[in-house]
């Protein structure tokens, strides 16, 4: 990497640490007809080919391990069952400790950090890393899921591209959401969750400039993801009614149970990482295959469906298969079991076992509904859909791509608004319950600070309204004479007087300036011959504070004006009355 | 990765576009030669693990199929054979549901499929849905079939008539024969269990029209025989049923049950006196005769109900002065009866042209009430009976 030199869009800012720019431009021949951002989208869907046909080669790998150590469809009491996840996690954490660090845990937040910390370098290394080792953990058994390792291999290709390609930092930065995007997308067969996912959770706010880029990298993706697998859905879909608006209590009882049910799972995630990755380095050597041991007990003892991805049973239990206790057993020892591989920093997403809690939960909260309000219409496939959602929003804490993720997954719009319900209910829950999100936990005991759309979403944002001080009781215009102007100020405290301009716009004059120019013996002059006829900036209320800071230090005063009629004084601010706002709120005013 | 490119690149985004995409065309072929393969080696993986489901299927080991159609479902999750199959074991082991929510899958994909649709057809009528089997039976018979499509939607109408049948749809079921029955193939094998359909739909007029059909594709064929007998006999028609049933028992002599039919049938033959072909004094005395039985069939009844005939008798003689205002049936009978014994004799006079139906009409009402009251009777009386029945379906 060293031999990089400038890129073809530089932005002329200090190059990060690792690269040296090279000076010219390597599209200048064509500029204008591929500009850079127009280059950038055609690189997106690029991007979405490439990732796609990475993850076919993951999805691939994974069933290639799990068919060669596990067989087609494991059956409990096999010694296989927990021989393989250990023999695996001694493999995975040797690999993880010697040849790929780095690759543990899901890989979101890696790629956030990569968007936000390291100018969207992720090493090429790791997306291969983790392609080789969550493919033989996840096959071998291991609790864990192949999106999020998806995930985070498309931003890698991604990035890769990118540097070789010496984008400029800015375009080089948003690579890896681009390219997580599209792995994600093809992941999940689901281009739209894939793309709020990654708005929601790695670039963390929302920006129209990288939309377009995301969505069509997603949707490149889904398209040759498809092409390889077939268009057939993660699932079959039950036939899912819902008749009684009275039942979405029934489903707001499904969104509590998963609140709840999200809480316990983050907390012990949140709980065991620390305190595993505190223990002596040569542990760590031995904590994925003591996972594994664990999980392939639970297999071994009766439910080998905790094991893996769990795709296969997720099926079965929309169809019924399971009465509610063999849910609430199989959701139970699903958390566990991630929990588990989780912690012990085996390489692995959370997407897949999210799914599988919520589906299982959904059917034990169905199950016992139905025993005690048999009248209930919805079938047991319906309250195993919408599980998964409220899980996805409770405990991954993405309100919006966990209800898109349940209508792409099932292609029924007529579940949407039990959906919307248990799925607030959970993330309500979860967010009383649990203020800090998980992938904001996770980055936080790793060091880091990240931006977070949901704290942005819960930040009250302050706006020029919030600041603004009442109108002002003299309002003078251009046209007035000096003397008359002098004459309406002479009882008035303020030292500054907001003129309205002629035809139109707004300017300031002081106190001192009229009384100096009387004095002067420039009494019938006009105000606009003693002002400047720079008119003033103005804000509109509703606009952030942010905005206003720009104009109040270079200003006595800014003029917020009516959006309808500009001409129409609603208040002025001040650099006081913005720092005011701000201490206040800060609780230092 | 793709340092190649920085080297190669002359400064143009064309010729970066190009490469790019010419790297995508080669990586797609790779991707697509790997997934060919390794799809290869899951069907025929599949394929073996679906072989042995059907064998341990075959062997009565459902529990086991299934395992191993679901393993062949790993391989190759869309394959519709091995969905239709497991859905078939999971359907024949009671989990319902389940094998539903598999073949509704299927058939949401091929709606037309009439392997599909009977398949689901039986999953709702063991569940005892029976408008949503009744759709898919029809759904069976009217859909496509990949393989002698004639016999698979018969089959199916088939077994329509069998689970209408079964749930007491006698009119339903009928009207499915009779559209059945109206294009099938000269096979005896299949006329013959239409026959039995129908008589079990009691449309016995049918169901002997389809024995005959048998009988004149294979002459001997006993069981079309004997359906044909039984058949005629229900359908009140004693002379064809004497004929069919007489060349049944030759067939099956040691046949008791076919023996009784035939003694029965030749009885009402020997009783009736409505049958064509007889002389007015045979008729007469047949008249005479079932008046004398059903007046003996009155007393044993009475006497067994311990009704007292012997006022009915005096009501009779002066009836014209204390008529009894509402006796028990038996006794009104028995009233009724001696009262037209005193016309018996009238029977020989040319002139009296509705006596007959008068006495026959009495003697059918006491053989019914008999019946009523102290069971059916055995011999002539149920003869009398019988010919009584027929007499009244065919007045409806």
């Amino acid at each position: 990497m060293s031999n990089l030199q400038a890129g073809p869009f530089s932005n002329g800012k200090p190059a990060p640490s690792r690269f040296r720019f090279r000076p010219q431009r390597m599209f200048a021949a064509v500029e204008g007809v591929f500009d850079e951002d127009r280059f950038f989208l055609i690189l997106s869907v690029f991007i979405g080919i490439f990732s796609a046909l990475a993850v076919v080669c993951f999805r691939l790998a994974i069933d290639w391990t799990h068919l060669a150590l596990l067989g087609p469809l494991p059956q409990a009491h096999t010694w296989r069952l927990f021989v393989v996840p250990s023999l695996a996690g001694l493999v995975v954490a040797a690999l993880v400790l010697h040849v790929f660090p780095g690759i543990r845990g899901s890989g979101v937040n890696q790629t956030k950090a990569a968007l936000y910390i390291y100018n969207g370098f992720i090493p090429f290394r790791t997306g291969i890393g983790k392609f080789l080792c969550a493919a033989l953990a996840i096959g071998a058994g291991h609790s864990l899921g192949p999106e999020d390792p998806s995930l985070q291999i498309g931003a890698s290709l991604a990035s890769a591209l990118g540097r070789q390609l010496q984008l400029s930092r800015e375009k080089l930065r948003l690579m890896a959401p681009v390219g997580a995007a599209a792995g994600l997308a093809a992941a999940f067969n689901a281009p739209i969750s894939a793309v709020l996912f990654v708005i929601e959770e790695v670039i963390g706010r929302w920006s129209a400039g990288i939309l377009g880029s995301v969505v069509l990298s997603a949707v490149a993706s889904v398209v040759v993801e498809r092409w390889f697998m077939g268009v057939e859905p993660l699932f079959r879909i039950p036939v899912t009614t819902f008749q009684r608006p009275s039942e979405l209590i029934a489903y707001a009882v499904l969104g509590i149970a998963g609140g709840v049910a999200a809480v316990i799972f983050a907390n012990g995630i949140g709980f065991l990482r620390p305190r595993l990755k505190a223990l002596p380095r040569w542990t760590q050597y031995f904590q994925p295959a003591l996972a594994g041991l664990l999980i392939g007990l639970i297999g071994y003892f009766g439910a080998p469906q905790v094991m893996g991805a769990g795709y296969d049973f997720m099926d079965q239990a929309m169809h019924g298969q399971f009465v509610w206790q063999m849910f609430a057993a199989l959701a139970a020892l699903k958390i566990l079991a991630t929990t588990l591989s989780f912690v012990s920093g085996t390489p692995g997403g959370m997407f897949a076992p999210t799914l599988f809690i919520g589906a299982m939960l959904g059917g034990a909260v169905g199950g016992v509904e139905r025993i005690f309000f048999p009248h209930l219409s919805a079938s047991s496939g319906t309250y195993v859909l919408v599980g998964m959602g409220v899980l996805f929003a409770g405990f991954l804490r993405a309100p919006m791509t966990s209800v898109f993720m349940v209508l792409e997954v099932s292609g029924n719009y007529e579940i949407i608004v039990p959906v919307i319900v248990a799925n607030t209910f959970a993330y309500v829950v979860s967010r009383s319950l649990q203020p800090t999100p998980i992938f904001d936990l996770l980055t936080r005991q790793d060091g880091l600070v990240l931006p977070s759309l949901e704290e942005e979403r819960e930040e009250a944002i302050l706006r020029v309204e919030d600041a603004m001080l009442p109108l002002p009781p003299i309002i003078l215009s251009a046209a007035d004479y000096v003397d008359a102007a002098a004459r309406r100020i002479e009882d008035s405290t303020e030292t500054t007087f907001p003129v309205r301009l002629q035809p139109s716009g707004w300017s300031a004059v002081t106190r001192e300036l009229i009384l100096r120019r009387l004095k002067e013996g420039k009494g019938e002059h006009t105000l606009g011959s003693l002002i400047s006829p720079e008119p003033l900036p103005y804000l509109f209320p509703d606009l952030p504070l942010e905005s206003a800071l720009r104009f109040v230090q270079s200003n006595p005063m800014v003029p917020v004006v009516n959006r309808a009629n500009p001409q129409k004084l609603e208040g002025i601010i001040s650099s006081q009355s913005v720092f005011a706002k701000y201490g206040a709120k800060t609780g230092q005013g | 990765m793709f340092q190649f490119l920085t080297k190669l690149v002359p400064r143009s985004a064309i010729f970066v576009l190009m490469v790019l995409t010419l790297a995508a065309v080669v990586a797609f072929a790779a991707v697509s030669h790997l997934v060919a393969r390794f799809n290869a080696n899951q069907q025929s993986r599949g394929h073996r693990l679906y072989a042995q489901g059907m064998a341990d299927l075959n062997a009565g080991a459902a529990d086991r199929a299934i395992e191993e159609f679901r393993a062949a479902l790993t391989c190759d999750r869309a394959n519709p054979q091995y969905q239709l199959s497991l859905g078939r074991a999971l359907r024949d082991t009671g989990r319902l549901d389940e094998a539903e929510s598999y073949l509704e899958s299927l058939w949401q994909r091929t709606p037309e499929d009439g392997t599909i649709n009977l398949a689901l057809a039986r999953v709702a009528a063991r569940g005892g849905s029976v408008d949503d089997a009744i759709r898919y039976y029809h759904n069976a018979m009217y859909g496509v079939w990949s393989t002698d499509p004639e016999a698979n939607r018969r089959d199916a109408r088939l077994e329509l008539v069998e689970f209408l049948l079964r749930k007491g749809a006698r009119a339903q079921a009928q009207s499915e024969l009779v559209a059945l029955a109206a294009f099938l193939p000269p096979d005896p094998t299949l006329h013959l269990r239409a026959g039995d359909l129908l008589a079990q739909a009691q449309d016995y007029p049918d169901a002997l029209a389809e024995y005959e059909r048998v009988l004149r594709l294979d002459h001997g064929n006993s069981t079309a025989l004997t359906g044909a007998g039984e058949a005629a006999s229900h359908a009140g028609r004693y002379g064809t049923a004497e004929r069919y049933l007489q060349l049944a028992v030759n067939a099956k002599p040691q046949d008791a049950t076919l023996r009784y039919l035939l003694s029965s049938a030749n009885l009402i033959l020997e009783t009736d006196p409505f049958v064509r072909r007889i002389s007015d004094a045979e008729r007469n005395r047949r008249i005479a005769a079932a008046f004398a039985k059903a007046g003996e069939r009155l007393s044993s009844c009475a006497k067994q109900r311990g009704v007292d005939l012997s006022g009915a008798a005096n009501r009779s003689v002066s009836s014209s002065l204390s008529p009894s205002p509402t006796p028990p049936a038996l006794a009104a009978l028995e009233s009724r009866w001696l009262a037209t014994r005193r016309d018996l004799p009238r029977l020989r006079s040319a002139g009296e042209t509705d006596l007959p139906e008068v006495i026959m009409d009495l003697v059918f009402q006491i053989e019914q009430q008999t019946a009523e009251d102290c069971g059916e009777p055995q011999g002539a009386d149920q003869a009398l009976l019988l010919i009584s029945r027929d007499r009244e379906t065919a007045d409806r």
